[in-house]
């Protein structure tokens, strides 16, 4: 069997030494991420978290209403309240997003789940959950047809962690 | 992307770092039983953690972990002696026992009390199941022994081997909760490996390149549940386990045995690969031991008297382009230890972590790490003894099931990730 450790092989070429010479240049950041809301509870985190100053990624509540629009297999219409007061739809907000990262305390927001979900689906957007808090067995139930990632329980610091990890600065 | 003052945080693991204290709190691998197999036989040497140290077995069959180096002048206590209850140096003659105590210093008076106060800093080293364990924290909190069940089981049903990785712990460990590479890097392996195929659970695996997952925080660790479409009615889960601070179990594969690693950090740029496998009911039968041995499975096939993979990155791990071509492996490397190994090699000794772009579908890796960060920086600060320390935190279990679409893991099958003695794996 040949051993050497030429230029060429893997031996050289993942050396520490040659870890420098891995190209630097500027990364492209996400092209989006959205945070939503779906109940009072989780609001207060996603506020928290919105506050550190993300390039990426935008922060809302989720309000339901009735769904006068006649989006397919959605129960209601979601409108997106930003925590600078101004109000967005979900269409709109769904534009070039990479991720879509639901927060949820309770099951509240399973309609709006559904909503963002379907939404989310069509347009081939991915799609998480957050579970807050302890008592998680319903929100889990709720979240889960619309949720490619559930993460149960979560915290605050997840949020951060993720979107972090998604480039979302 | 992670910041790098975190990446530096969770890869450094030797003494005084963050999360080399996080390890020792815990007992970890020091050695395979193997590797002693005698009393009075060759004594071992061991680095784990960044420290470097000798194992050896005496002649009552006592173990001992002490310091590499004679406190004479230095010599490496490999080139020792291990005779008559104790390692002495091959230098000036000076004796260790087990304990790092010197008991003997021959150019002393013979009535002399010059060694009493001689020692060597030392550890326990204590055998449970194939494995040779130490705890390498203060002895005052020593935790009870550990009690996973793959060393636990009796030695007909369990098989453990080893393998050197050189590649930072972590990024090995998280090659061990990323499950969902396995459909693509190992997608062959679950065809013909003989420990993996015939499964029913495979096809599912193979039918569904998306899975869905679900992160559950659980005492110790997390489990981490990718879901794939069975069928019309129902989900095929795969149940990944992770105990804080490094083992992972893979989720089982019809009847073959259970499987799983532990990964133990030799320094910053290299690490030990533990891999074990395991049936909680039965005897592993000769052709499976036989496969493991030959490094099928999860196992590696390693250069005869070496735990030095035959595939590695100084061969390019026998590359094999035209097996690539035909389909006959995924990546042109065989083996699925090896598979991974090259890859996670591949990054460089420690991954920069700030070149990265994760997914949703790494929320578990990035779960893991937030949970190594936050019980690393509470040990530091408040003194707080971390997840996984608890022996009752062992006992779980992988598992891979089909469920009604409507139902979830962590609630319908709870009991099937603890260990529980005498009550097969549930698998598919
Ligand atoms: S596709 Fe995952 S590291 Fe390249
Ligand atoms: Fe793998």
């Amino acid at each position: 069997m040949p051993v050497w450790s030429g230029p060429g092989t893997a031996a050289h070429a993942s050396s520490a030494a040659e870890l420098r010479y891995r190209m630097n240049y500027p990364l492209a950041p996400s092209r989006g991420v959205r945070v939503v809301a779906l109940d009072s509870g989780a609001e207060a985190v996603v506020r928290q978290v919105s506050k550190s100053g993300w390039n990426k990624a935008r922060f809302y509540v989720a309000e339901t209403n009735l769904n006068t629009q006649g989006i397919q297999g959605a129960p209601v219409e979601v409108v997106l309240h930003g925590f600078d007061g101004a109000v967005a739809s979900l269409n709109d907000e769904l534009e070039d997003v990479d991720s879509t990262i639901m927060v949820a305390t309770s099951d509240f927001g399973s309609e709006a789940a559904a909503t963002i979900g379907a939404a989310c689906s069509v347009r081939g957007i991915m799609t998480a959950g957050l579970v807050l808090g302890e008592d998680t067995e319903n929100t889990v139930s709720a979240l889960r047809p619309y949720a490619q990632v559930l993460l149960v329980p979560a915290d605050d610091a997840d949020l951060e962690a993720i979107l972090t990890a998604m480039r979302a600065k | 992307m992670l910041r790098q003052e975190i990446n530096e945080l969770l890869t450094k693991t030797g003494p005084g770092t963050e999360m080399g204290d996080m390890f020792r709190q815990y007992w970890i691998p020091a050695l395979l039983s193997e590797e002693l197999p005698e009393n009075d036989c060759p004594q071992v040497r061991v680095k784990i953690l960044s420290e470097r140290m000798i194992a050896f077995r005496d002649s009552q069959g006592r173990y001992g972990l002490i310091d590499e180096f004679c406190a004479h002048r230095g010599v490496s206590l490999w080139f020792g002696r291990n005779e008559d209850n104790g390692l002495r140096c091959a230098y000036h003659g000076w004796k260790y026992d087990v304990t790092g105590q010197c008991v003997e210093v021959p150019s002393e008076a013979s009535n002399s009390r010059f060694c009493a106060n001689v020692k060597l800093k030392s550890y326990p080293l204590v055998k449970v199941g194939d494995i040779l364990w130490t705890y390498m924290g203060d002895p005052a909190k020593t935790p009870p022994l550990p009690e996973y069940e793959f060393a636990l089981v009796p030695p007909s049903q369990t098989f453990t081997s080893k393998r050197l990785q050189e590649s930072n712990w972590l990024q090995a460990l998280e090659g061990g909760i990323d499950s969902s590479h396995v459909s693509f890097l190992h997608s062959s392996g679950l065809q013909s490996d003989p420990l993996f195929m015939g499964a029913e659970g495979n096809k599912y695996n193979l039918g569904d390149y998306k899975p869905y997952f679900e992160v559950a925080d659980a005492p110790g660790g997390l489990f981490i549940g990718a879901r794939r479409n069975a069928e019309e009615d129902s989900y095929y889960w795969r149940i990944t386990p992770w105990l804080m601070p490094s083992f992972t179990m893979v989720p089982p594969r019809g009847d073959h045995p259970m499987h799983g690693h532990f990964w133990i950090p030799i320094d910053d740029e290299n690490c030990w690969v533990y891999t074990f496998d395991y049936q909680p009911v039965r005897d592993l039968t000769e052709a499976e031991r036989q496969a493991m041995k030959d490094g099928y499975g999860v196992h590696s096939e390693n250069i005869p008297g070496t735990y030095l993979p035959v595939r590695n990155k100084s061969n390019d791990y026998l590359m094999d382009r035209e097996a690539q071509k035909r389909g006959e492996t995924f990546s042109g490397v065989a083996g699925i230890a090896i598979q991974d190994a090259s890859l996670q090699e591949s990054m460089g000794p420690i991954v920069d972590r700030t070149k990265e772009r994760l997914a949703t579908t790494d929320a578990g890796i990035i779960k893991a790490r937030a949970k190594l960060r936050k019980a690393a920086l509470a040990l530091r600060d408040e003194g707080k003894i971390p997840e996984g320390v608890d022996p009752a935190h062992h006992r779980v279990r992988s598992a891979a099931v089909v469920l009604p679409r409507n139902q979830s893991f962590i609630e319908s099958v709870s009991d099937k990730l603890r260990a529980q003695p005498g009550v097969r794996q549930a698998s598919v």
